[in-house]
């Protein structure tokens, strides 16, 4: 049985449309990430699962459980809020075993609750500290921690992590992934961040304007994006639009302005003739040695790589070069510039795929 | 190093001035009445006289309905500063303040007539009852100890109410959901998150109130039965009836003791304390 079942559900504000049926299912021990940018009704989406909004239509269903009528409290979700929101007047261990005293477990039971929870996250020994005098990472533990105790259905999370500076998430990213493994409860959460929830999920919902407009494996919406918006959002892509010239097994060749480009078609199946979109990684498009010649107009350092924007005919593509341990002419690697702007190259897509002009 | 020093010694020259001019208003009054009271002849007779049952009983009755209105006050306070910084539209939010705190504006004698009016046995809420046939004969609602409360809540809560609603506005509302997401019913997102986070407002709306109304004398004087006497209309006996200077500063003394008291007995509970460590 699923853990979460979500059937079409929506939600408006007035006249805005915040959520328009969502249908969602999670299985049991699963990490799903629902992403989007901001106002696209990811967060709303959250709060209805939890129970802290309610839908104007649809249904929830927890292991089977219809509980969309049901309250917070009676809910078997628990949530990691965006700024945590930790009790500032309660210490670490009544923060985290507040959840576990309304439902009726009792002083020794809860404390040895409280100090197993705290080991899984890594905070031996934290029981008697105030939260307030906690480091941003400890905070986030004791949040997690206080949402996990419960032991939840479903752990709703809602961008725990926006707040953290970009070290401190990566190691705090890992060490979700770590507790929901040993713990074994299904995470749902939300982020507005493409590369935490490609790195930390099982699966991905991808969220515009109040819909799903896509979802699956991280590496599935990544390759195969079946439209331009996901291609997109998920980490680069140059989308570049042409006409169908030729048709192969499984491919296209699409005639852009960049010159020819044979694409994977996936599900769609566009006739000659017939204007197609394209969507092509970065990581992709090799250079020297291909049949499309073109100026570089813009660079940019990026560290161990170095991207450079190429104008070839009427399109733009964007092409990377990494960044060699050693260089041919025994220079240290990264001071001199690996592309300069005016310079021609020559580049060949190695891959790409139709997807859906729009928001498919 | 020098400069610091300079700096200490402007920062007296500007703060010492007040300074002393507040603690001279403060403190002078009450030492000349605190000398006054153990006259003439450093005796404590006027003490005894104050501590006598005659004069325990009103004391005790003034703490008791400072307590108990002060308590009616923060009651609908509560609710209504809640409703108000948490769900009342922000459009009409200062409107609702500036209703609710009207009576703040009109001096105080005026109010308490409004009271009279009102309750008298000739007055709109009796011929409402008669008029409607709820009731054939008219209460007796003024000159008891209903009209002294309904009295003293209407003028004492603006004050719990301005008070609360700072505290109330600063309450952080995430921090409910978060306690009815770990199963907190209304009630104990109440107690253990609204109270514990209001408390500040709490005790400074009681440290406004709870002494004034104790010691009130028109509020008693205007709306209140003659059976029962308040201490502030026998500290007034005491100065002008029978010019009693003596008896009349123990008297206040002694009441100024118990007003005091009652914090150290509020302060006794362990949550008010830590609060009052963190001010």
């Amino acid at each position: 049985m699923s853990a979460l079942t979500v059937d079409g559900l929506s939600k408006s504000f007035g006249d805005e449309t915040a959520v328009s049926d969502v249908s969602l299912t999670l299985e049991g021990g699963e990490f799903f990430s629902l992403i989007g940018p901001s106002g696209c009704g990811k967060t709303t989406t959250l709060r209805m699962l939890g129970g802290l909004s309610s839908p104007d239509s649809g249904t929830v269903r927890l292991d089977g459980r219809d509980v969309t009528a049901l309250p917070a409290r009676q809910r078997a979700t628990n949530m990691v809020f965006q700024d945590l929101v930790l009790f500032p007047h309660m210490t670490v261990a009544e923060n985290i075993g507040y959840g576990l005293a309304r439902s009726g477990v009792t002083g020794p039971e809860r404390a040895q609750q409280v100090t197993e929870v705290l080991s899984l996250v890594g905070l031996k020994g934290f029981e008697s500290r105030d939260p307030n005098s906690l480091s941003g990472g400890q905070q986030q533990r004791v949040a997690l921690a206080r949402a996990l105790v419960n032991d939840p259905a479903v752990l709703l999370l809602d961008e725990p992590l926006a707040s953290l500076d970009r070290a401190l998430r990566e190691e705090m990213q890992s060490e979700f992934r770590r507790i929901q493994r040993n713990s074994g409860t299904t995470f749902l959460y939300v982020t507005h961040d493409q590369e935490s929830a490609m790195s930390m999920s099982d699966r991905i919902g991808v969220m515009r304007d109040g819909e799903v407009v896509d979802r699956g494996a991280p590496r599935r919406l990544y390759n195969q994006p079946r439209t331009r918006f996901v291609a997109e959002f998920l980490g680069d892509a140059t989308v570049l639009t042409g006409t169908v010239r030729e048709r192969g097994a499984g491919t296209v060749v699409v005639e852009t302005g960049a010159g020819d480009v044979t694409a994977e078609q996936l599900d769609r199946d566009p006739t000659v003739g017939e204007q197609a979109t394209v969507a092509v990684r970065p990581e992709t498009v090799r250079l020297d040695g291909g049949s499309i010649t073109g100026e570089v107009i813009d660079t940019a350092y990026k560290g161990f790589y170095a991207e450079a924007t190429v104008a070839c005919g009427g399109a733009e593509l964007v092409v990377r070069r990494e960044r060699q341990a050693t260089l041919p002419d025994g220079g240290e690697p990264g001071t001199g510039p690996l592309f300069s702007v005016g310079e021609t190259v020559t580049l060949s897509v190695e891959r790409a795929v139709v997807v859906a002009n729009g928001d498919g | 190093m020098a400069t610091a020093d300079s700096g200490t010694g402007r920062d007296w020259a500007v703060a010492g001035g007040p300074t002393v001019l507040a603690l001279a208003l403060g403190v002078f009054p009450l030492a000349v009445l605190f000398v006054e009271s153990i006259g003439p002849g450093l005796g404590t007779e006027n003490y005894a006289r104050a501590v006598s049952p005659l004069y325990r009983g009103a004391l005790s009755y003034s703490i008791g309905v400072g307590v108990a209105v002060t308590v009616v006050c923060l009651a609908i306070a509560y609710p209504v500063t809640f409703w108000l910084a948490h769900r009342c539209p922000a459009r009409y939010r200062l409107a609702g303040l500036v209703a609710l705190t009207l009576p703040l504006w009109l001096n105080y004698v005026v109010l308490n007539y409004a009271w009279v009016w009102i309750l008298a046995r000739g007055g709109i809420v009796n011929r409402l009852l008669v008029g409607t046939g709820l009731l054939a004969e008219p209460l007796d609602l003024l000159y008891t100890q209903v009209s002294t409360g309904i009295g003293f809540v209407y003028i004492y809560l603006p004050y719990v109410i301005l008070t609360m609603y700072v505290s109330m506005e600063r309450l952080d509302y995430r921090l409910l959901e978060a306690a009815r997401d770990l199963g907190a019913t209304n009630w104990r997102v109440f107690r253990d998150i609204v109270v514990p986070q209001t408390l500040p407002g709490a005790a400074a709306a009681t440290l406004v109130v709870y002494a004034r109304i104790a010691g009130a004398y028109a509020t008693p004087e205007i709306l209140g039965s003659p059976g029962n006497v308040m201490i502030a209309r026998l500290v007034v006996d005491a100065f002008q009836g029978y010019a009693n200077y003596g008896f009349a500063a123990a008297l206040s003394f002694v009441f100024l003791c118990l007003v005091l008291a009652g914090f150290v007995v509020g302060a006794a509970f362990p949550r008010v304390r830590r609060e009052l460590r963190g001010w």
